[in-house]
């Protein structure tokens, strides 16, 4: 039904005198109808290009050079795109997937394209409505669904189709804790259903949902092996970059006592966005130097709005933000980057410069730092980047970008760093880098502000604050508010 | 992800049931009424008369009141500014060469309240029809199908290359950037946003290739014994007996319109 056989793929080169780039080598599997194969592999391991290649959208759209056998659904893929229908593709990021103006014409969308007769189509757009629990929202528009319910429609979309093969890639990728839960039940009623399906993932609670699985290591295969068998074989998970159990994360000292002076001073903080929309009623934080704060709480509870108001993104509405001291009100952004470090979710939003080089350069040189060459030269070293200083950041894999990112951070090496969301989507290399460098920087003295949906991060800190609704409910060392 | 241009007001009226295709009629004749009756009661009734049409169906004073803001600068500045630019009738105030008149005065009120009516005319669609109806309704008028369909994903993503130019701005500023200086300075300083934005907006437009393709956009569907079947609409456009109605209507107060007109005015 489902078939790989020595199958590799190229992607072209993209110009600027760079090789093309080797994503699959010799991937090989054979998966009988009904069956899940999981495909595990860290972020850059051609997970997502196996599944463009099967869907048969790679090379036809991407470019690039395949060779090998690849069959899905009876089909030879290599050689014709199957027809509209046979294989479903779930791509990683769902938001990009959804294009309609409501949740159930997403849905219908795929049905018209298959020709389905149009009294027919009303009910398998209930029927896959229902069965991903979207019924309630079925008018709404999908670009103001959570991120779980924004995977449940692409899969749902997907599903209606009735594709004989369905491809699903990372469909826990870039969720919060309530996200993946969400999407995960969802998976497990497809998997019980008896469809035959193909996920790729870097998590065990995934990867558990199919019986066998292979790990991709830099395009190339291992052959499938009882998942049961794979997981527990942790020492190569860890060792192809996919997991990063927390036995193995660093500690987070900082040498002697903490200064109690503050850094941060919050005081009866309210903000409501101009569409009127209040998110935050009457914040009051402080945060001495070098502490190493949690920020925890459900969507939408402010974490992101607070945090926003360290660099000066955001303005009060009503209270104060005081920060080394200073009221940030009568100070431009541009000032308060030279105390806050500032690192945003999505990074491949976020890099905007023609290299990798000048993206590090950009915030040294416009703070007027000295030593810019030493600076962004010890920053890419730092993080294994100096062999892409003049790739353009664009075209980097996330794991990568979001490396130039951090190394972005690192080179203006502020006492303060904010943190929104720093491990959404990070494979275990990537937590280990994240992890080791936020260790090193609480070793210097550096004050941690982190919004996070891990808690076993949050368990790290001094101290874990919990927001709901605009408001501090917990403020306290970890023990007392993660119990 | 940033919400689409969208100005649908979801109800279940019977303007919001109406097709698509007859609103679209409603809307021109509106158009032409506001254009060949030159009158203020005239243009104030059909103002009055489109406000109580779409609070009746639902459409809260809140959403109208949005449409009177955004149009509160344009009207301002046809009051102020077009009564000097036709004046008729008795002077009421004369500063050097500028005249306050009576007739400039009547001539700005008609303006505004016709601007008004337009927009009005327009609202009155948008707040009651959704995109996937209007865009059914351009294709069943002879627009081909990939056109309506660009014309939706175009409402769909501007607002998301906003959204991408904000967050390069954000990410810009968190890092020191900082636009100041003269226009043309600034000008230069905003040109790395704007790369990065084209860039951004081109990767978009990439994954959506992928995501179409992988719905079946562009490539034949086909039953299981390999034959090829066209695409399908569902919810497709029918003039039910009310739609008729409603067109007759629009259509036979647009000839009373024109006779009145002819019959009257020359």
């Amino acid at each position: 039904m489902l078939v790989a056989e020595h199958l590799n793929f190229a992607y072209p080169s993209p110009g600027l005198g760079l090789p093309a780039t080797e994503a699959l080598r010799d991937v090989a599997f054979h998966l009988e109808t009904g069956g899940a194969l999981a495909v595990m592999g860290a972020s850059g391991s051609g997970k997502s290009t196996l599944c463009h290649v099967l869907a048969g959208l790679a090379p036809r759209y991407t470019g690039g050079h395949v060779s090998g056998v690849a069959r899905a659904a009876g089909y030879d893929i290599l050689a014709t795109p199957p027809p509209t229908g046979a294989v479903g593709l779930l791509f990683q990021d769902a938001a990009t997937q959804l294009f309609t103006p409501t949740v159930e014409d997403e849905v219908a969308w795929g049905l018209e394209a298959l020709g389905t007769p149009p009294s027919h189509i009303g009910a398998q757009v209930e029927e896959a409505l229902a069965r991903f629990g979207l019924l309630g929202v079925r008018t709404r528009s999908p670009w103001v669904l959570s991120g779980g319910q924004q995977k449940r429609l692409a899969l749902a979309a997907v599903w209606a189709m009735r594709p004989r093969v369905l491809l699903l890639d990372e469909p826990l990728g870039g969720l919060d804790p309530q996200g993946r839960a969400e999407v995960l039940a969802a998976l497990e009623t497809l998997a019980q259903g008896g469809a035959t399906l193909l996920l790729t993932t870097f998590r065990p609670q995934a990867a558990a949902l199919a019986p066998t699985t292979l790990v991709l290591t830099d395009g190339a295969s291992t052959p499938p092996a009882s998942t049961a068998e794979v997981l527990r074989d942790e020492t190569q998970l860890v060792e192809a970059g996919i997991l990063y159990p927390p036995y193995l994360w660093p500690t987070f000292e900082v040498p002697g006592t903490l200064s109690a002076t503050p850094v941060i001073t919050v005081q009866d903080l309210h903000f409501a966005y101009t569409d009127g929309h209040a998110a935050l009623h009457g914040i009051d934080l402080e945060i001495p130097q070098g502490q190493f704060v949690a920020i925890i709480g459900p969507n939408g509870a402010g974490k992101s709005t607070l945090l926003r108001h360290f660099n000066g993104l955001l303005r009060p509405t009503r209270g104060t933000v005081h920060v080394q001291g200073k009221d940030a009100a009568g100070r431009t952004t541009g000032d308060l980057a030279r105390a806050v470090g500032f690192l945003f979710q999505r990074p491949e939003q976020q890099l905007f410069a023609a290299t990798v080089y000048e993206e590090v350069a950009f915030g040294v040189r416009a703070l007027h730092l000295t030593d810019v060459a030493g600076r962004v030269e010890r920053a890419l070293a730092r993080f294994e980047l100096t062999a892409f200083a003049q790739t353009p950041p664009s075209i980097l894999s996330y794991g990568v970008q979001r490396a130039v990112t951090l190394a972005a951070l690192a080179a203006l090496d502020t006492p303060i760093l904010a943190l929104d969301e720093p491990a959404v989507g990070l494979d275990g290399r990537e937590w280990a880098r994240l992890l080791a460098w936020l260790a090193e920087r609480r070793a210097a003295g550096v004050t941690l502000v982190i919004v996070t949906h891990e808690m076993e991060l949050a368990a790290r800190a001094d101290r874990v604050v919990a927001l709901a609704n605009g408001r501090v409910v917990a403020d306290g060392a970890p023990d007392e508010v993660l119990g | 992800m940033s919400v689409a241009l969208d100005f649908y007001v979801h109800r279940e009226s019977w303007l919001h049931r109406l097709d698509p295709r007859v609103k679209l009629w409603g809307m021109l004749v509106g158009f032409a009424t506001a254009f060949l009756l030159p009158s203020l009661i005239v243009q104030g009734v059909l103002l009055l008369g489109l406000h109580l049409l779409l609070l009746g169906n639902g459409i809260p004073w809140r959403v109208l009141r949005g449409l009177w803001r955004q149009m509160a600068l344009l009207i301002v500045l046809i009051l102020v500014l077009q009564p000097f630019f036709a004046p008729s009738g008795d002077v009421l105030v004369a500063v050097g060469p500028l005249r306050l008149t009576v007739g400039g005065l009547v001539q700005a009120g008609l303006f505004a309240t016709r601007t008004l009516a337009i927009a009005f005319c327009v609202g009155a669609l948008l707040f009651t029809t959704d995109q996937r109806a209007l865009v059914q309704a351009f294709v069943r008028l002879g627009l081909p199908y990939t056109w309506g369909l660009t014309f939706s994903l175009t409402l769909r993503f501007l607002p998301a290359i906003q959204q991408l130019f904000v967050t390069v701005r954000e990410a810009q500023a968190a890092r020191g950037w900082v636009a100041e200086g003269n226009l043309f300075r600034r000008f230069r300083e905003y040109l790395p946003v704007l790369v990065a934005v084209i860039i951004g907006t081109l990767r978009m437009s990439d994954r959506l290739t992928l995501a179409l393709a992988a719905r079946g956009m562009g490539a034949p569907a086909q039953t299981p014994d390999s034959v090829s079947v066209q695409r399908t609409v569902w919810r497709d456009l029918r003039m039910r007996s009310t739609d008729w109605l409603v067109f007759t209507g629009i259509t036979l107060g647009l000839l009373a319109i024109s006779f009145w007109l002819f019959a009257f005015k020359g």
